[in-house]
């Protein structure tokens, strides 16, 4: 998987490629945690180059959620395929995730 | 004998990396058999997740498992043959949904999504080995 991330403000854009699966879980975790160290962090991950999901995958997504949470900030996913965002629904974690269609909207809810 | 031109056949073992090379051969086959996105990531997700239980929880990493993908009309069959111990994915507890999702404990997701995406789901334990069959719609959303 690779991942890409640049700061726009105070926000981390995160965008992936490749398959969130169990081989790739633990380092995107890893990585994408050590941007949101800070207190109330910004994250914003694009999965527009993600087509494999996996539960590990579901995981980290949620570990961030959980470290993001903790620390005051915001998380927002957005350009998720259908595939993907289907096993998002079906693991119940939608409703803890804010998800939208494109970057913009993404960025707008978390109030840039 | 001559293979039809829509079936996938691989031995695996079920390592991260193997699982990992199985998912990029599967997903690369079925798309080019023309299956659609959504059967394509489900069928390579249910590979993955029973293959990654089976090493992770089925002590058995270190033996190939034998994998058969079918391309239908319809529908994506596949077929995981292994030689670890009896596991009969339908007697995995589902994850603890009563619990908030953010305070969820980690487990039982995988089985779970692959009874969900799984049109058809059997298993049955012949001459030491797990045979896990499964299906996969083509068409949209079955839920």
């Amino acid at each position: 998987m690779e991942i890409h991330d640049e700061r726009i403000g105070d926000t981390w854009i995160v965008t992936a490629k490749g398959r969130l699966d169990g081989n790739a879980s633990a380092g995107f975790a890893d990585h994408v945690g050590r941007l949101i160290e800070n207190a109330n962090p910004k994250l914003l991950i694009d999965f527009t180059g993600v087509d494999f999901v996996s539960s590990a995958g579901v995981w980290a997504v949620l570990v961030l959620s959980k470290k993001i949470k903790s620390a005051g900030g915001s998380l927002a996913l957005c350009s998720v395929r259908d595939s993907v965002r289907e096993v998002l629904d079906v693991s119940d974690f939608t409703s803890i995730l804010s998800i939208h269609p494109a970057r913009a909207e993404a960025m707008a809810a978390m109030g840039k | 004998m001559t293979r039809p031109e829509t079936r996938f056949e691989a031995n695996t073992l079920a390592t991260s990396d193997a699982i990992t090379d199985l998912t990029d051969q599967i997903m690369a086959f079925l798309s080019d058999h023309g299956v659609e996105d959504r059967a394509t990531h489900h069928t390579a997700l249910v590979l993955n997740e029973v293959l990654t239980n089976l090493g992770t929880h089925g002590g058995c990493r270190d033996r190939a498992a034998k994998i058969a993908v079918v391309v239908e009309p319809d529908k994506v069959t596949g077929e995981i043959v292994d030689a670890g111990p009896p596991f009969d994915p339908w007697s995995a507890p589902d994850p603890a949904f009563e619990v908030a999702p953010s305070e969820r404990p980690v487990g039982g997701l995988g089985l779970y999504l692959v009874k969900k995406f799984s049109s058809a789901l059997e298993y049955t334990r012949r001459n030491d080995q797990n045979y896990t069959s499964f299906a996969i719609s083509r068409r949209q959303s079955a839920e």
